[in-house]
């Protein structure tokens, strides 16, 4: 009986202690966050509009503007706030992500994915894409996406901030963000961003935009606490 | 009669003093001979003993922390600990009586089995010597018959025996097979030991080698670090005596730079350390040190071990010293016929750029470079192209107009520059006047139209005339950074007037049949465009009739002749009457082996006296050597002193040294010819515009915006184009693949023999045969042309959103357009069409052209890629056929054209 019962107990016990051992790497028991605004200082020029040369049926559905410079009341988009080394802390997602070329523009204009993740690549155009990534630390891909590949799989192994182009429509020009750590974000119109669960310690956030290039901040995070980081770009 | 005298006082001398310390020096002589012998000079064995000591501790040290890692390593130790148990199950227990009883039956079969074996090896003794009896018999004509019936006795004998030795055969083999089975375990277990301990057995030999064990087997036995020894490589017939008879030679440099091939004794101090770049070098593929030796490249005296100084050669007398560091690639050039491209061969290549290109071959004989042109324009008509004043002061001081032109310095004092000029102007008078009848001023020559001059000047920076010429301070496309080679024009205007620009423009070869600028194709609008532009580069002479009188002066040009020859003029320029002339210089074919006795130093003290401090200091300043009573006339050429020790390096290796087939690099056909194409490659600068070979394309700094706008890379020129196209269009490129490129492949005019060297190159470069491309239509398999139309369609790849075809232009800006497929028949080759729709980048990093694959569709060809690129393939190939027939082969509603396509068409 005795053997009996410690033969149900040990296996149990491995699951338990395996399933509490997943959770402790998974989350931060205790940790602090990083979180604030990227402003633009500076004259706005009024966007561009890009000029749509070649496939007018399928590109031209709606006016396309140059997304190299997104500023809405002070407030900078398109900016990728990440941190580039953190030891311990959350794991990676991997979690799957989708770039649309729906009326042949990139959107998101700046894409952000976990090294290793999934990325789905839309063609709904009905017309020939190509995806030419001009990276340096990733092996450059250049893949076309005929019409009928309305889906395309590709995966970025490395961290990097690379360009990615269409060479077939001249004006279609994005960025990808691959990520090394879970730590990272992308402003939006508000540009708000913010870094959740980092452990305590003392950390380089960097600031990247496309155009005004890369802010260094250092910042100290206390466990139980939001750090804030409020960031500035001069035109 | 002489009496002989005898001296008592002599004969009662004592010589004991002189014999005691006669015998005492000799003792003192005798032992300091053997030290000298096996001490002094023996450096050697001090070295080698070093490194085998530090061998054997770093492989001892490196195998103790190797079994460290094993035993922590939970694998290793659980095998052992396997290993222990089955052993151990093997002594005792179940197995182990099994086994015991096994070994012991063993010795019974094998006993039972050698008796049986030993009885029919018997009897069939016994046959052989009744075959032979039988046989004698037969042959002595007797009777045969108690022989034969003998011999089918004993046949019936070993017939008898054969199933017992067969059974006790069976049973030794079962025997065996069981044991071997009982210990399979053991094995199994040790295997994966053995696949573990790789690094462990690597380091044991490692020890094995520095060591040699002694005494006699069975006896203890004792360990020793190895004894040194000569270590010696003979090349057999390197060398050659004075007689001109082949000699071995002797490198024993090994002895002591022992650890030389040996990775991991970087950190050792010479003469023990790794060589810095061992994988380059001492390959096997490259220089293996057992074949080679050193001396080969370093030279030095390989046979020579009692000193430092005699080994490396610096005594006296000794004409080949050690080289180090960079002067070592002067060897390079013995044995390799293309240094251009070689690993670690990039000073002695940069010396041989500079050697060719800056004018040395001009006085300078040199084996192996007799056959590069003058590098100077030709000065046949040059009356009709320069402006008189001009040219006096530029034969005065070239570099005062253009600072980093290749035309060198001869310190001419004024009256032999007024005098030279004269006599060119004078030789040069007849053809000049009539190629000015020739060639009258334009007409419809605006240089005042602002327009016109910006047109010109939009012109000049787009048509190609960058990929060669600079147009302002510090612009230039060739190869050597120092010097131009090909004139800057920023003050083009202050040298030659519009009537000369014009003409020469359009027509270069009129001016000079020789001459390497090109023809644009310019249209009569272009040219005076470009014309008039170009005039406004600098300031325009006036006309001045002194100049001109003085140089038409009798006694000038008379002196301008014995000033013309004597400096060596004709050996850069063609200069009329002055066609025969031969170099001026000393040949320089054996220069590298110059003995300092031979080197004249002038009266100059400063100079240090070695064949390196000569040759520098004769290139940095000409006539440095220069005495009251020796004249010197080479010119200054201003190299940047990096250029000058290039230079220097490459000199060094002109010696004359007759290397055996053996030792020499490749020296085939294919390298003759790629060194033949890059010779030529670097006169006409096609490396300006484009990269070839992985180097150049100069130009595309213009083309940083847009790089898809620059004249094309041509890495893998040779597999990609057919050569019949490539011979064709490089005799006459008016056929442009890429139309919408403002820049032009310009006519250089080659002919057939010029075109064939750069073919030639191309395809020795990708190794590939010149293939001759033959498409026959009729070998389409059925339905590939049109699996091959509808991929290539708008339903599918589109491949006209980019591709020109014919007169069917893409939509969109031509800064997206992609070359012109109607010609890929005539020019492309299939199997690299078929490789580049497969991978692209691979062949181009970089190209705007992405890959289709794989990702290619479920519904063409039952979803086969390989088979949809081969039809995509033929496809391409079957467009330029003819227009009606591309049409066709498109879908398009056409004549019917070629049978293959027709056929095709049908079947799909």
């Amino acid at each position: 009986m005795n053997r009996r019962f410690s033969s149900l107990v040990v296996p149990a016990l491995i699951v338990t202690v395996t399933l509490a051992l997943g959770a402790y790497q998974g989350a931060v028991a205790a940790g602090g966050n990083i979180s604030g605004a990227v402003m633009f200082k500076g004259d706005v020029p009024a966007p561009k509009k890009l000029k749509v040369t070649k496939d007018k049926k399928r590109c031209d559905k709606s006016p396309k503007f140059d997304e190299s410079l997104v500023v809405k009341d002070g407030k900078l988009a398109n900016v990728v706030v990440y941190i580039a080394d953190v030891k311990g802390g959350k794991k990676l997602e991997k979690k799957g992500v989708t770039l649309d070329q729906n009326g042949c523009v990139y959107q998101p204009h700046v894409l952000a994915v976990d090294a290793g993740a999934d990325v789905t690549i839309l063609n709904p155009d009905k017309v020939l894409h190509n995806i030419h990534t001009y990276s340096k630390i990733n092996k450059p891909m250049n893949r076309a996406q005929p019409k009928f590949k309305k889906k395309l799989k590709v995966k970025f192994d490395k961290p990097e901030i690379m360009e990615v182009r269409c060479d077939v429509h001249g004006w279609m020009g994005g960025w990808i963000f691959v990520a090394g750590n879970p730590y990272y974000s992308v402003t939006g119109e508000d540009g708000a961003f913010s870094l959740t669960d980092l452990p305590a310690g003392k950390y380089q956030v960097q600031i990247w935009h496309e155009k005004l290039g890369t802010q260094t901040k250092e910042v100290e995070v206390k466990d139980g606490e939001t750090a804030k980081l409020d960031v500035e770009f001069a035109g | 009669m002489a009496v002989r005298g005898v001296d008592p006082d002599e004969e009662k001398k004592s010589y004991g003093t002189v014999f005691f310390v006669g015998s005492i020096l000799l003792v003192v002589v005798g032992l300091w001979s053997v030290f000298d012998d096996n001490i002094t000079r023996r450096v050697w064995k001090v070295h080698q003993a070093e490194f085998t000591r530090t061998d054997y501790e770093r492989a001892a040290a490196a195998l103790a922390k190797e079994q460290e890692r094993l035993n922590a390593d939970p694998k290793y130790a659980e095998l052992v600990k396997q290993r222990a148990a089955e052993v151990a199950s093997l002594e005792s227990g179940e197995k182990g009586a099994r086994l015991a009883e096994l070994r012991e039956l063993q010795q019974r079969v094998e006993v039972e089995y050698f008796d049986a074996d030993q009885e029919v090896k018997f009897v069939k003794s016994e046959l052989d010597e009744a075959w032979y009896e039988f046989d004698h018999a037969v042959q002595l004509g007797q009777d045969a018959g108690p022989y034969r019936r003998h011999i089918q006795g004993l046949q019936a004998q070993q017939r008898a025996l054969e199933p017992a030795l067969e059974a006790a055969r069976k049973k030794r083999v079962d025997v065996k097979a069981e044991i071997r089975e009982i210990q399979g375990g053991v094995r199994k277990i040790d295997d994966q030991i053995y696949a573990l301990e790789g690094d462990k057995r690597k380091w044991q030999r490692q020890m094995d080698n520095a060591t040699v064990t002694v005494g006699p087997e069975g006896f203890p036995q004792f360990t020793l670090y190895k004894v040194p020894s000569i270590q010696q490589v003979v090349l057999k017939d390197f060398d050659r005596n004075n007689f001109d008879q082949q000699v071995e030679r002797v490198d024993r440099c090994q002895s002591c730079h022992i650890g030389i091939n040996r990775s991991g004794f970087d950190d050792l101090p010479q003469p023990l350390t790794t060589h810095p770049k061992r994988t380059v070098f001492l390959s096997d593929a490259a220089h293996p040190p057992r074949v080679f030796g050193c001396t080969v490249c370093h030279e030095g005296q390989g046979e020579a071990v009692n000193s430092l100084a005699q080994a490396h050669g610096n005594v006296k007398f000794w004409e080949h010293p050690l080289l180090e560091g960079n002067d070592v690639q002067a060897n390079c050039v013995t044995c390799h016929l293309n240094v251009a491209g070689l690993e670690g061969a990039q000073v002695v290549a940069r010396g041989q750029q500079i050697f060719e290109q800056v004018g040395c071959t001009g006085c300078h004989l040199v084996e192996g470079y007799g056959d590069i042109p003058k590098v100077g324009p030709s000065l046949r008509r040059v009356q009709a192209k320069l402006d008189p004043a001009w040219m006096v002061q530029w034969i005065q001081n070239p570099r005062e107009f253009r600072s980093r032109t290749r035309m060198p310095h001869f310190y001419f004092e004024e009256g032999d520059a007024v005098a030279a000029a004269s006599y060119l102007w004078a030789a040069s008078k007849k053809e000049a006047e009539e190629w000015l009848k020739q060639s009258p001023m334009p007409e419809g020559y605006r240089p005042d139209d602002a327009a016109v001059v910006e047109k010109g000047k939009e012109l000049a920076r787009s048509v190609g005339c960058l990929g060669c010429h600079g147009l302002s301070e510090g612009e230039f496309t060739t190869r050597i950074a120092g010097k131009d080679l090909v004139p800057n024009l920023k003050d083009i205007a202050a040298k030659v007037g519009p009537r000369w620009i014009y003409h020469w423009l359009r027509n270069p070869k009129a001016y000079n049949p020789d001459t390497r600028m090109p023809s644009l194709r310019l249209s009569d609008d272009e040219a005076l465009a470009l014309t008039a532009y170009l005039m406004t580069l600098g300031t325009k002479p006036e006309p001045n009739a002194e100049v001109v009188a003085r140089l038409e002066e009798p006694a000038n040009i008379a002196r301008g002749e014995t000033v013309v020859r004597k400096y060596g003029c004709a050996g850069c320029h063609d200069i009329p009457g002055m066609e025969k002339e031969s170099r001026i210089g000393v040949e320089l074919t054996t220069f590298g082996s110059k003995p300092l006795e031979e080197l004249f130093f002038g009266n100059d003290t400063s100079i240090k006296h070695t064949w390196k401090d000569w040759t520098f200091n004769k290139i940095h300043n000409p006539r440095v050597y220069a005495t009251e009573r020796v004249e010197q006339l080479m010119p200054h050429f201003d190299l940047p002193e990096e250029d000058i020790k290039a230079l220097r390096v490459l000199l060094h290796g002109f010696v004359e040294r007759k290397v055996p087939e053996a030792f020499k690099a490749d020296h085939s056909e294919r390298a003759r010819q790629i060194l033949e194409g890059r010779r030529q490659i670097q006169e006409y600068n096609c490396v300006g515009c484009h990269v070839i070979d992985g180097e150049g394309g100069y130009v595309r700094k213009y083309y940083e915006e847009n790089p898809t706008l620059a004249p094309p890379p041509l890495n893998g020129q040779g597999e990609k184009v057919q050569a019949n196209w490539m011979f064709g269009f490089l005799q006459n490129p008016e056929n442009p693949i890429r139309p919408w490129l403002k820049v032009r492949m310009p006519t250089f005019g080659f002919d057939g023999p010029h075109a064939d060297v750069f073919v030639n190159y191309f395809a020795a470069l990708s190794e590939v045969e010149i293939p001759y491309v033959h498409v026959d239509e009729a070998k389409v398999p059925a339905g590939y042309l049109e699996a091959g139309r509808t991929l290539f369609s708008d339903d599918y790849f589109e491949c006209g959103s980019c591709h020109v075809r014919g007169d069917k232009k893409p939509d969109g800006p031509v800064e997206d357009w992609a070359p012109d497929l109607n010609l890929a028949r005539q020019r492309l080759n299939p199997d690299w069409i078929e490789k580049w729709i497969l991978d692209p980048q691979k062949l181009q990093p970089g190209t705007k052209m992405p890959s289709f694959y794989p990702g290619g569709p479920e519904d063409i060809l039952g979803g086969d890629e390989k088979k949809q690129i081969e039809a995509l393939t033929d496809y391409i190939m079957a467009l330029g056929l003819q227009p009606a027939t591309a049409a066709k082969a498109e879908g398009e509603a056409a004549e019917p054209g070629k049978e293959g396509v027709e056929e095709a068409n049908k079947q799909g």
